[in-house]
C-alpha cells in the first residue's frame, strides 16, 4: 500500500531559524506520532502538510498529489483534516454554527446535507448534548473536541493533528486516545505531540524530529528498544547516569551507560525518546 | 369509542396522500386510540418517517441565522456566503459602533467651520479603507489557519467581506455625510476612498490584507501631511482633478482584480 504523505528534504527557514533542514518522512495509514522537543519543527511539518505553508526546498507528495500545484492543492484541502495547534472560534458562534461555518469552508453542500455532516461529527466527539452553546462557554477540552469535529467533516483520508491533548486533564486526554485511534481506521492520522504516553498508546509509527532533521523514525517499540540496557534503578542519582529522577517509591531511575554490575529494567518509548534527544543535545553542547 | 382508521385511510395518511380533512381526523383521533397509532405506523413507509424525522430536527437544532445573515440574505446572499461574512471581525457590532462614534466626531467637527469641512474630507476617505482592513487577515480571523487548509478559495472569502465590510462602512459615511450639510461637496471622499480600497485589493496579491490596507493609509496620510503645510489640501479634498483620477484609479484596480487569470478561483462557481 503506497504511503499517503511522502515528505522528501524538505527545509523551511523563518529569519534567522531553520525550522527544518532537510525533512523526509512517510505517512501511511493509520496513526503515525511526530514527537520532539519545543521548536524542534514539528508545527511547522503539520502546517507544510495542511498546505498552510509551502516548503523553501524538497518536495511533497500528499495523496499522489502535488501541494505546489494549486488544482493538486485544492484536490488534497478536499481530502483533509486540519486541527491546527491553537484553535481559533468565530466568537459569539455556537459549537453547530462553527462547525457549519468549517463545513462551508470545505465546500459541503446542500445545506441539509451539510447540517446532517455536522451533526455527525459532533455526535462523534460526544458534544451533542452543547450544539447549541457558545463555543467561549466551553471549557478547553470541549473547545478542541469541537475543532476535532470540525477537523473529522467530510470524511478526510488524511487528518493532521497539532497537539491535540495539550491542556486537557487525564480523562479528556483518554477520551480523545479513543477518538483519535478510532479516527486512524482507514485513513492516515500524523499527531504531533509532546505526551510519549498518548504515542505508546495510539501509534503504530512514530518519526522524531529535534531542531529540524529527523533524528528517528521506526515503530514505538523500536523507539523504546534504544534505550535498552541503559535504564536502571538505584537508590540515589547515579553520577554516570544522563538523565535521573526520584521515582514515587523513593529510589531513581537512571537513564544512560550503566556502570558494571547493575541490574538493568525493560525501557519504555519515553527512556528511548529521552536517550536519543539528549544525545544529541550532549554532542551539540561538545 | 365508535370509530376508528381503515387500513385504506391509514395508508393514504401514512405516504401523504389523504386530503386536509381526513387528515385532521386522523391526527385527533390518534392522540386517543393506541390500535390505530399502531395500524398508521405499519402502514408509514420507513423513507418517510425517516425523512419527517430529519426535517424535524434539522427545524429544531439547525442554528438560527443572526441578525447580520438574515440581512444578507434578503438582499440576495445565499445563506451560506451570508455565514462566512458574518464572522468578518470588521462586521461585528463592536466594530461598527466605533465607526459610528469615529464618524459622528469628524461630523461633528465638518459642521463647525469650512477647514472643519476639508478634515471631514480629508478623514473620511480612510474609513473604508481601515474597516476593510479588518475583514480578513491571520491576525484577525481566527479561523484562519483553519481556512487555509480548506479548498473554500481564500480570495473569494476575501472579496467577499470586502464588499460586505466596504459597502456597510460606505453607507455608514454617507449617511453622516448628510448631517455635515455641505450638499454633494460631502461626498467627496467616496471615489478617493474605493480608488484607496482597490490599491489594497490589487496589493493583496503580494500581502496580507491588513499590511496592503496599512500600507495605503500611510501613504495617504505622510501625502496629506506633505502638502498641509503647502496649503495644497483643498487639491486633495475637493478638486475635481483629484475625483477624476480616483475613479480612473477604481476602474483599473477593478479591471485588474476581475481579470487576473490568478484570481479566477474566487469567483468560479461553488459545487
Amino acid at each position: 500500500m503506497s504511503p499517503t504523505v511522502v515528505v522528501n528534504d524538505v527545509t523551511k527557514r523563518f529569519a534567522r531559524t531553520q525550522a527544518l533542514a532537510g525533512v523526509t518522512v512517510e505517512v501511511s495509514a493509520g496513526v503515525t506520532g511526530l514527537l520532539g522537543p519545543n521548536g524542534a519543527g514539528k508545527t511547522t511539518l503539520l502546517r507544510i502538510l495542511a498546505t498552510v505553508l509551502g516548503p523553501d526546498s524538497g518536495s511533497v507528495r500528499t495523496l499522489g498529489l502535488d501541494p505546489a500545484d494549486a488544482r493538486d492543492r485544492t484536490r488534497i484541502r478536499r481530502s483533509l483534516g486540519y486541527l491546527p495547534q491553537e484553535p481559533g472560534f468565530q466568537r459569539g458562534f455556537s459549537v453547530f454554527e462553527f462547525v457549519d461555518y468549517v463545513a462551508i469552508l470545505k465546500e459541503l453542500t446542500p445545506a441539509r446535507q451539510r447540517h446532517d455532516e455536522v451533526r455527525r461529527v459532533i455526535a462523534a466527539v460526544d458534544l451533542t448534548s452543547v450544539s447549541g452553546k457558545r463555543v467561549r462557554a466551553l471549557s478547553g477540552g470541549m473547545r478542541r473536541r469541537v475543532a476535532l469535529a470540525a477537523a473529522l467533516l467530510g470524511d478526510p483520508q488524511l487528518l493532521v493533528l497539532d497537539e491535540p491533548t495539550a491542556g486537557l486533564d487525564p480523562e479528556q486526554r483518554l477520551r480523545f486516545r479513543e477518538l483519535v485511534s478510532q479516527a486512524g481506521e482507514g485513513r492516515a492520522v500524523l499527531l504531533s505531540t509532546h505526551q510519549t504516553e498518548d504515542v505508546a498508546a495510539l501509534c503504530h509509527h512514530v518519526v522524531v524530529l529535534h531542531e529540524g532533521l529527523v533524528l528517528f523514525r521506526g515503530s514505538p517499540s523500536e523507539l523504546a528498544q534504544r534505550a535498552e540496557g541503559h535504564v536502571w534503578f538505584a537508590e540515589d542519582r547515579d553520577p554516570s547516569a544522563r538523565i535521573a529522577w526520584r521515582t514515587g517509591d523513593g529510589s531513581h531511575r537512571n537513564l544512560g551507560d550503566p556502570p558494571a554490575g547493575v541490574v538493568t529494567v525493560p525501557p519504555t518509548l519515553e527512556d528511548g525518546y529521552l536517550l536519543l534527544v539528549g544525545a544529541r543535545d550532549e554532542e551539540a553542547a561538545a | 369509542m365508535t370509530w376508528h382508521i381503515t387500513p385504506e385511510l391509514a395508508r393514504s395518511y401514512a405516504d401523504g396522500s389523504a386530503a386536509g380533512a381526513p387528515s385532521s381526523s386522523v391526527e385527533a383521533h390518534l392522540l386517543a386510540c393506541d390500535a390505530c397509532r399502531a395500524l398508521v405506523a405499519s402502514e408509514a413507509p420507513a423513507g418517510r418517517l425517516d425523512a419527517v424525522w430529519a426535517e424535524i430536527q434539522e427545524q429544531v437544532d439547525a442554528p438560527r441565522p443572526t441578525w447580520v445573515e438574515r440581512l444578507l440574505t434578503r438582499l440576495g446572499v445565499s445563506p451560506a456566503d451570508a455565514r462566512l461574512l458574518s464572522a468578518a471581525p470588521s462586521l461585528q457590532v463592536s466594530w461598527l459602533l466605533g465607526l459610528v462614534a469615529v464618524l459622528a466626531f469628524a461630523a461633528a467637527a465638518a459642521s463647525s467651520d469650512e477647514r472643519g469641512l476639508r478634515a471631514f474630507l480629508l478623514v473620511a476617505p480612510l474609513v473604508p479603507v481601515i474597516a476593510v482592513a479588518g475583514a480578513y487577515g491571520r491576525r484577525i480571523d481566527p479561523t484562519y489557519e483553519v481556512t487555509r487548509s480548506t479548498p473554500y478559495p481564500t480570495y473569494r472569502l476575501l472579496l467577499l467581506r470586502v464588499v460586505a465590510v466596504l459597502s456597510v462602512s460606505v453607507a455608514l459615511t454617507a449617511v453622516v455625510s448628510l448631517f455635515v450639510g455641505a450638499g454633494w461637496m460631502a461626498m467627496a471622499w467616496l471615489l478617493p476612498s474605493l480608488a484607496m480600497v482597490g490599491v489594497v485589493l490589487v496589493l493583496t496579491r503580494y500581502v496580507e490584507l491588513p499590511v496592503a490596507a496599512g500600507s495605503v493609509v500611510a501613504g495617504y496620510a505622510l501625502a496629506v501631511t506633505a502638502m498641509v503645510p503647502r496649503n495644497e489640501v483643498d487639491v486633495v479634498a475637493l478638486a475635481e482633478s483629484t475625483q477624476l483620477v480616483s475613479l480612473s484609479v477604481a476602474v483599473a484596480c477593478l479591471a485588474v482584480v476581475v481579470l487576473s487569470p490568478a484570481r479566477r478561483a474566487a469567483f468560479r462557481r461553488l459545487p
